[in-house]
């Protein structure tokens, strides 16, 4: 059931996943487009989550996006009370210091493979002072088996930070570790399922990838409302592989899993292999704390001898 | 000649059979002795095989009407460069490609117009297979779907002479000579029937078993009872039979093609044809409800073949290059340069019937043996997936499950009558 409508102010709105932005001329939503949008999202009872771009909103706009609750997703060059996800490329501009400000908002940091692996130390140290800080690795579909093994050694750096800071009392929250422990069943990105995206051309989308990849590639407009062909694939139950799977804090994205596959059910062997890194250096940590410090005691993930859920449905044919 | 194959394979190749079909090869002798090896038969029966295609060329002498090829043409043909790297890869990859046997199949367009190119790469597989001690080198098959018109010719006949113990030959010939000439027909519209039905006897000389395909379409229905029967005339003895999966039909073409099978039903057990001939259209597996998880294979084996074009791109299965589909991209799924794209590969080999399947199907009390085609599936599917199963086909399964059941019904009965009599005559001459 859809429950979020995510809406892109304009062209050049911040791209908070594994997409690239590559628009560069504004284009900013009609008015008349918004406040179409809000009505429909009042009437569908969603939550609209707002992406905006980098610079300032006429008036005009401010007021009516402030007719509605909201989430306001933004390039951390706009950064303002009202923000509720903060987005960076740099991990520079990651706080260093935990200050009240910063601790109210979600840090989104989209980095590329070889810039974290190059500085996922000295990254480690910004987790402190966020609240919640989510990793999107822009390149996943480049990853080869060298990277899977160098992700290994980043993921298990992070853990030992992690640790350090749960011992401390302190729980920041940061998504490829702590997410498989506190989550008991998955929990995807659900684009076309429980999001929908409103473009600045005022058409629906599957997600903001899809537009800014292809505009033709729209999933209804204002008028008729969203109508999704084949909206079964993006369900979980139609996903062979995803529907097998226990790495609960992937985001099975299913852009990415079109890019490489060719379909949006069916991701490639890279997004399983990173997810179920991130599963496993999850799964350490949590034995880790139960060990030494005795959290999380109601909590289990189960040792399992695959990184990618393809191998089960292969083992099955054999 | 591309067979008309994608049609309803009435003979069924989901996963699960798709690696049972048996298939017997012979090992010449003659390149071997040096070697100290000796002529002996090894069965695949049982054994996984691959299955190669190589598209040689996309123009054949016919245009039949109902022909999937949209895009036949007389410009692309397969270069010996691209076919021997092809082969190159192949062989060279056996990581990949780790099944015990291999068939490589050579299709068109016409295969039989590029014979001389075929007999290169038949050699250069062999000897390739040979030098690298390839575990296909005992278990390797070439296989043929053709029009059957140059059958005879010098150059064809040297070829299957050569790898007689190694080939398996089909000439898709479509019954009467009216039912034949409806759809199968030279460019300039004249029927092909003479020039096919003349190279029979040799074929059936050099390929006793040897079976043909017929495909059903619209209006090829009220032909099929006496086309089947012309068919067993010819002496060929297995009729593979087929509904066309396209969206073909007319509002009574159930009704009618049910009584179609009803007549031939009758045909084939009055005169007893059932004993010696077959007919895929009656077959005891079909028309049983399919249980959701133990019955949940995919139909048709696409991602497990691998198809190669002029280009020197792969394909999942050959109904997935650009000349045979009408609305969708080609599905590319690696090439002779790059190798396989193995994460495009993944949706094809991940794929089961109930994810793909609409509810109607699931719940169908006779989905046995109701077939798909996974590239007509991609092909009229509403977005460019190959998880939406197109269902045109639905009503002519039906029909062909009633007769089906009526045939089985009649069948039984009659041989139980005979098994009795026979008992009757057993116990008559006990009790003398
Ligand atoms: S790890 Fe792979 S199979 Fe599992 S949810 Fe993510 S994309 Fe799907
Ligand atoms: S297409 Fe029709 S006959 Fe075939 S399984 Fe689906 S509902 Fe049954």
């Amino acid at each position: 059931m859809l429950q979020y409508l995510i809406i892109l102010l304009d062209d050049t709105s911040v791209s908070y996943c594994h997409y690239e932005n590559t628009k560069t001329e504004r284009r900013l939503i009609s008015l008349d487009d918004l406040k179409t949008g809000i009505f429909f999202a009042m009437k569908q009872n969603l939550m609209i989550q707002f992406v905006y771009p980098d610079y300032e909103l006429p008036e005009e706009y401010g007021q009516v996006i402030q007719s509605i609750d909201n989430h306001k997703i933004a390039p951390c060059s706009i950064l303002s009370d009202e923000t509720n996800v903060c987005v960076t490329c740099e991990w520079e501009k990651l706080p260093q210091e935990a200050d009240t400000f910063s601790k109210e908002f979600v840090w989104v940091l989209r980095i590329s493979k070889n810039n974290l692996f190059s500085n996922y130390e000295k990254l480690s140290l910004r987790i402190k002072a966020i609240k919640r800080l989510n990793l999107v690795i822009t390149d996943v579909d480049t990853f080869r088996e060298e990277d899977f093994s160098i992700y290994k050694k980043v993921l298990s750096h992070f853990q030992t930070v992690l640790k350090e800071q749960y011992s401390q009392d302190l729980y920041p929250q940061f998504n490829l570790l702590s997410d498989r422990i506190l989550l008991d069943s998955m929990n995807n990105c659900n684009a076309g399922v429980e999001n929908i995206t409103l473009a600045p051309n005022g058409r629906f989308y599957i997600c903001p990838a899809f537009y800014q990849e292809n505009e033709m590639d729209s999933v209804g407009n204002l008028t008729i409302g969203p109508d999704i062909t084949n909206r079964v694939l993006y369900r979980l139950d139609h996903a062979p592989l995803c529907r097998i799977c226990d790495a609960y804090q992937c985001k099975r994205c299913v852009w990415l899993s079109r890019k490489t596959t060719l379909e949006v059910n069916t991701p490639s062997h890279e997004q399983c292999v990173v997810a179920h890194l991130e599963r496993n250096a999850g799964r350490e940590l949590l034995l880790e704390l139960q060990q030494s410090e005795n959290r999380f005691s109601g909590k289990s993930i189960e040792e399992i001898d695959y990184l990618d859920p393809f191998d089960i449905r292969k083992r099955e044919r054999e | 000649m591309p067979a008309p194959a994608h049609v309803a394979a009435a003979a069924p190749a989901p996963a699960a059979e798709f690696v049972a079909v048996a298939v017997v090869v012979v090992i010449r002798a003659a390149p071997l002795a040096g070697r100290g090896l000796t002529c002996k038969t090894v069965s695949m029966a049982n054994s996984t095989f691959k299955n190669i295609t190589f598209i040689v060329t996309k123009d054949c002498q016919l245009a039949c009407k109902y022909c999937y090829l949209v895009g036949k043409n007389t410009k692309e043909k397969m270069s010996w460069a691209v076919a021997r790297q092809a082969i190159d890869y192949i062989i060279g990859h056996s990581e990949i490609f780790n099944e015990e046997a291999v068939v490589f199949d050579f299709i068109g367009g016409e295969p039989f117009l590029e014979i001389d190119l075929i007999d290169q790469i038949c050699d250069y597989i062999k000897r390739s297979l040979f030098e690298k001690e390839h575990p296909w080198f005992n278990s390797y098959r070439f296989s043929f779907s053709t029009n059957g018109i140059n059958y005879h010719e010098k150059t064809v006949q040297n070829f299957v002479q050569k790898n007689r113990t190694h080939l398996s030959v089909g000439i898709t010939i479509d019954g009467t000579r009216a039912k034949h000439n409806l759809n199968r027909v030279y460019k300039s519209g004249k029927g092909s029937y003479a020039d096919v039905v003349k190279n029979i006897p040799l074929w059936l000389k050099q390929f006793p078993d040897g079976a043909t395909k017929v495909t059903i379409s619209s209006p090829d229905i009220p032909y099929i009872k006496e086309s089947v029967i012309h068919l067993y005339s010819l002496e060929i003895k297995e009729v593979n039979i087929n509904c066309v999966f396209e969206d073909v039909w007319e509002e009574k073409d159930d009704s009618l093609f049910e009584e179609q099978l009803i007549l031939l039903a009758d045909e084939i057990i009055d005169r007893e044809y059932y004993k010696e001939y077959k007919c895929s259209f009656f077959s005891e597996n079909i028309g049983k409800p399919l249980d959701r998880r133990l019955q949940n294979q995919n139909w048709c084996g696409s991602g497990m073949m691998l198809a190669i074009d002029a280009a020197g791109n792969f394909y999942p299965c050959t109904r997935f290059a650009q000349y045979s589909l009408r609305e969708k991209e080609a599905r590319i799924v690696g090439n002779i340069r790059e190798g396989i794209n193995a994460n495009r590969l993944r949706p094809f080999l991940t794929l089961d019937r109930c994810t793909q399947s609409p509810v109607e199907c699931i719940d169908c009390e006779v989905a046995g043996g109701c077939a798909w085609c996974q590239g007509e599936n991609y092909d009229a599917a509403g977005t460019p997936t190959i998880y939406q199963r197109a269902t045109a086909i639905c009503k002519m399964h039906k029909a062909r499950v009633r007769a089906n059941n009526y045939y089985w019904n009649k069948l039984f009965r009659k041989i139980e009558k005979e098994e009795w009599k026979a008992n009757k005559k057993v116990e008559k001459c006990c009790n003398i």
